[in-house]
């Protein structure tokens, strides 16, 4: 039945289904078309999720790297999530615990300057990293030897873009680099750069014994430091070791080192050991190396990219099924000459594989016409080396044989099911059976269709609500100047002074300040053992800090709710600190009036709380407030803020770099407009609406293909109907109602189906964000009344021109 | 060759029992070439089809060449006249995907005969047939009777022992009803196959060796 000759079959079926879909041309091209929408929006958000899951796969041994997570507590509540923790943690774990075969530490340095040709060049990514590193991450070095490398105090390893960068060679091993105009190191290694899959991309990498003699003195040793947090420790398991069991060893230690100190502050640490592989996606802590993806994203994309196929492929079921009739004869003849009922599906299976292969080679196309504008969309940067990689040919062709064998099964069964009997008399039996699983099916594409669109539409409401909501701080008209790193010595404050005064003579320049952090970004700065003068220790808290200049919140508009700015007219403001509202309820008080003048310790200092700004948003609206200090640095390094008029930007920036060139000589000026800058933090968020909004409206145009072409055939089977109708007096009307019911019956179950599933989702969502609308009736109203608009549309095409057609015609053709 | 025995057929309508077959009796030997007469609605089609194993019976014996076919699975039914039997139909039945040549080499594909085997038995019977310059049309373009010549020359490409013909002129004009019965008259005289027909027409029905009449399902005596 089965045999050898399959082949000569085969070639049959393939001209039959050939021939087939040369006559049927509008059926072929809706599911043509669909499926290929379908695999191309597939392939292309694959190449995204590929990429995001792929993070750190390259690293030999990153099954057994993990990063020490560190979870601060104060008063029993979780208080900071630092990716970065203590110092003393990878040395003092390592001694303890034999399971860990190696650790690195890694702190990150911040951007340096170096000369090209005698110009500042500014490199990004500098961190300090124990010896370690090579032997735990895989970088292959092209110079140098792992084992001594970033072994002595000021070493460094160069990435070889960098190295050519400085040097235009790689061959540097014992060459001096000078950082910053004032500190030379001798580069022991260079290794090959990261992929773009890591978290860890370091241009250059200064030896941790650096780190170490800098920050050494008498009373402190990092190695020693439980309390002082930002090194990023990096552990290499033995072997089989087994990371909840290594993890539960970690508690004994960090209560033999720091218990008595916990106890006494009332405050508390853990550590938990992370995958290095899921840090990408499901990692957002303190002191993050890189800025991370989120998983939510990346698995609701594929999610989508699956609807659109599923859709499809449900496209062809639909119409395969309502389209049996017209097969069904043809299946009689074929049984009566010798067909046997697997031959018969093989052969229905061969035309959803001709189909299906169409599909493709138009996916194909698609794909590369679409690549620039989905890298445009996604921020993405796809080639078309593309098509170079197995796994992209792997997963089309498992899309492709899934395709044939979930859309094309169940067609193939019914057809083949047919009795030679009777459908040869023109009875074709069973077809309720496949019209209530097309209506299910139906339904499902209109459910899906309903999802994503109220999906779309929450996602959209949200991310307007954020751009539209005052942030309570003013960000317009801000140009800012990244902090200068050459020449930052006692004349400092001099200089930054005569900068400012030089500044303010120019009449569109409003105001000027300096601060360590600026709106649009987490503050760095995180200071624990926090409390007011003469509470208990254990009242200790922990706080963002921004050190700023005296113009601070003149020029961002801050709203003080109580007390006063910072001003030279009181000698005293060195030691003056002004708290947001957070800041104020985290130390006790719910009236910020009964705040003022109270005075803090704060890392041995005594300070006193001057003022209490309203709260505002430091960062994007998805963080909450945190509890804020603003302490007075009057020589603060940092961040230059200049306010401008909004029709002198382009003045302002010449002036401000012109003054900035002479004052600062030897860095590199680096200005964005706040706003921009601050925005950029719904970039990711803009385009997960964007990119939803797209494939849900793709989604929707494959349904309404697959809806478009059931409505041909089922008003085309009821065309002997609504002619008996119309000569028994029947308006066109009333046809219309009749052939709407049945669509509109579904779509209202598939709204019933929707809203719970999008109203869990959509609200999960949301829950990432501090600040966020309520989910809305609206928001499920719009998307049906918007779906019954489409979905009428679409079948509107069909059912008018039966309705209006004469009756003789279709009664005739019996 | 074949004996049915006794058989009955009926459908159940509204609680009533409407009888299509009653008991039918009829022995057929290997070479004869039966005419089955009878009004619309007498039974023919429906005893060519429990005759062709395409339709079932609910009650009596029927042995094909030795097979007790009322005891044989589906499946051996199914095999059973699929390499034995070549059905002929009014309405020829043709698969329009195909050409003529296609249309005839398809039950060979089915009985997985080897390419250059097949093409051989193919050109051959277009010889036969004369049609070997239609070969690449589509029924769509051939005539009623051309039709109908090919539907033959498919029902007989795989050689059966049976060729059964419901109404196989009935839509065919005078003079190509004539051409189809001479070529059954041939095949049953020359090739030895045996014809089990049902017809209408007396002119017709007077090809065959042995003329049955079917009246509500029974055989009139």
């Amino acid at each position: 039945m089965w045999g050898i000759k399959e082949g000569n079959m085969f070639k049959n079926y393939f001209t039959i289904a050939w021939r087939n879909m040369k006559r049927h041309k509008a059926y072929s091209a809706i599911n043509i078309l669909g499926l290929a929408i379908g695999i191309a929006a597939c392939m292309l958000i694959l190449q995204y999720v590929w990429l995001e899951l792929s993070y750190e796969n390259f690293q030999e041994k990153g099954d057994r790297i993990y990063r020490i997570q560190q979870d601060r507590y104060d008063s029993g509540k979780l208080s900071t999530q630092w990716a970065a923790g203590a110092y003393a943690v990878g040395n003092s774990f390592k001694e303890a615990i034999p399971e860990i075969e190696d650790y690195v530490k890694l702190v990150q340095n911040g951007r340096v300057t170096v000369d090209i040709n005698h110009q500042p060049v500014k490199i990004e990514k500098v961190f300090y990293a124990t010896v370690s590193f090579f032997n735990i991450f895989t970088y292959p070095l092209v110079a140098g030897d792992k084992n001594t490398a970033l072994k002595d105090p000021y070493t460094v390893a160069v990435s070889v873009s960098t190295a050519n960068r400085i040097f235009g060679t790689t061959n540097i091993i014992g060459k001096s680099i000078e950082m910053n105009r004032n500190v030379s190191y001798k580069v022991t290694a260079v290794y090959n750069d990261a992929p773009v899959n890591t978290q860890l991309k370091p241009d250059i990498l200064l030896s941790y014994a650096t780190f170490l003699s800098r920050s050494r003195s008498d009373q402190n040793d990092p190695e020693t430091a439980w309390e002082w947090d930002g090194c990023l420790t990096y552990v290499l398991l033995q072997k089989g070791a087994i990371p909840k069991t290594v993890e539960r060893k970690f508690l004994p230690i960090v209560d033999k080192f720091v218990g008595a100190d916990m106890k006494k502050y009332n405050s508390g640490v853990t550590y938990k050991l992370q995958p290095l592989t899921d840090i990408h996606l499901y990692s957002n802590y303190m002191g993050e190396p890189d800025t991370n993806g989120d998983g939510k994203t990346v698995y609701l994309l594929l999610g989508i990219a699956l609807f659109i196929v599923v859709i499809a492929w449900v496209n062809y079921i639909n119409l395969a099924t309502a389209r049996a009739m017209t097969r069904a004869r043809e299946v009689g003849v074929r049984k009566a000459i010798g067909s046997f009922r697997t031959q018969l599906i093989i052969q229905f299976l061969s035309e959803a594989a001709v189909l299906n292969g169409f599909a493709l080679i138009v996916a194909l196309a698609i794909v590369i016409l679409a690549i620039p504008g989905f890298n445009a969309l996604s921020g993405q940067s796809i080639s078309f080396a593309l098509f170079t990689q197995v796994r992209f040919w792997i997963s089309l062709t498992a899309l492709f044989i899934t395709g044939v064998f979930l859309s094309g099964l169940y067609p193939a069964f019914v057809l083949s099911g047919f009795k030679p009997v009777e459908v040869l008399k023109g009875n074709i039996g069973g077809t309720k059976q496949s019209s209530g699983l097309r209506k299910s099916l139906i339904v499902f594409q209109f459910a899906t269709s309903l999802f994503l669109l109220i999906g779309t539409v929450t996602v959209y409401q949200q991310i307007q609500y954020m751009r539209k909501q005052s942030l309570g701080i003013n960000i317009d008209q801000t140009l800012v100047v990244n902090a200068p790193i050459v020449g930052v010595d006692s004349t400092y404050l001099r200089k930054m002074n005569a900068f400012k005064e030089n500044l303010s003579q120019y009449p569109f320049v409003k105001n000027a300040t300096v601060s360590t952090s600026i709106p649009g970004e987490p503050v760095q700065w995180n200071a624990g053992g926090i409390k007011l003068v003469g509470a208990d220790d254990s009242k200790q808290k922990q706080y963002r800090v921004i050190g700023v200049d005296y113009d601070y919140l003149k020029t961002y508009d801050l709203k003080l709710i109580a007390g006063r700015d910072f001003s030279k007219s009181f000698g005293t403001d060195n030691s003056a600190v002004i708290f947001n509202r957070k800041g104020i309820e985290q130390l006790g008080f719910n009236n910020p009036e009964e705040a003022l003048n109270k005075r803090i310790d704060f890392w041995g200092a005594q300070y006193t709380i001057v003022g209490v700004t309203e709260n505002f948003h430091q960062q994007s609206l998805r963080e909450a407030y945190e509890p804020l200090i603003l302490r007075l640095i009057p020589d603060v390094n940092g961040y230059l803020s200049v306010k401008t008029e909004a029709s002198q930007a382009a003045k302002t920036i010449e002036l401000v770099k012109a003054q900035w060139n002479s004052f600062f000589p030897g860095n590199t000026f680096e200005y964005f407009f706040l706003d921009d800058h601050f925005n950029s933090q719904y970039r990711a968020d803009q385009r997960f609406g964007q990119v939803f909004g797209i494939f849900t409206g793709l989604a929707i145009l494959v349904a309404c293909m697959g809806l478009f072409g059931l409505a041909s055939f089922t008003t085309l089977q009821r065309s002997k109907e609504i002619g008996i109708r119309k000569v028994l007096g029947s308006s066109v009307t009333n046809i219309l109602k009749l052939l709407y019911r049945e669509f509109a019956t579904l779509l209202l179950i598939a709204f019933v189906i929707a809203t719970p599933i999008a109203w869990i989702t959509t609200s999960n969502w949301l829950q990432s964000y501090a600040f966020r609308i309520n989910v809305h009736w609206l928001y499920f109203v719009i998307p049906l009344i918007l779906m019954i608009l489409i979905a009428f549309i679409t079948v509107s095409f069909q059912s008018i021109k039966a309705a209006i057609a004469n009756p003789v015609k279709s009664l005739r053709s019996e | 060759m074949i004996q049915l025995k006794g058989i009955f057929k009926w459908v159940n309508s509204g609680g009533n029992r409407v009888f299509l077959l009653k008991d039918i009796n009829l022995t057929i030997k290997e070479g004869e070439f039966i005419s089955i007469m009878g009004p619309s609605g007498s039974g023919k089609s429906t005893l060519l089809n429990v005759v062709g194993m395409l339709d079932d019976f609910n009650e009596g014996e029927y042995n094909f060449i030795g097979q007790p076919v009322h005891q044989l699975k589906e499946k051996h039914r199914a095999q059973l006249y699929k390499s034995h039997i070549g059905f002929v139909f009014q309405a020829y039945h043709l698969i329009d995907e195909l050409t003529v040549y296609e249309n005839i080499e398809t039950p060979l594909l089915y009985q997985n005969v080897k390419s250059s085997e097949r093409q051989a038995i193919v050109a051959d019977i277009l010889d036969r047939f004369n049609i070997v310059g239609k070969k690449d049309l589509f029924p769509a373009q051939l005539s009623g009777g051309q039709q109908q010549l090919v539907g033959v020359a498919r029902a007989l490409v795989a050689k059966p022992k049976l060729i059964l013909a419901d109404e196989p002129t009935g839509n065919l004009n005078t003079k190509q009803g004539t051409e189809i019965m001479e070529l059954f008259k041939q095949l049953n005289e020359e090739d030895g196959v045996t014809i089990i027909q049902a017809t209408h027409s007396e002119k017709n029905a007077a090809y065959g060796s042995k003329i049955i009449n079917l009246l509500d399902g029974r055989v009139e005596k």
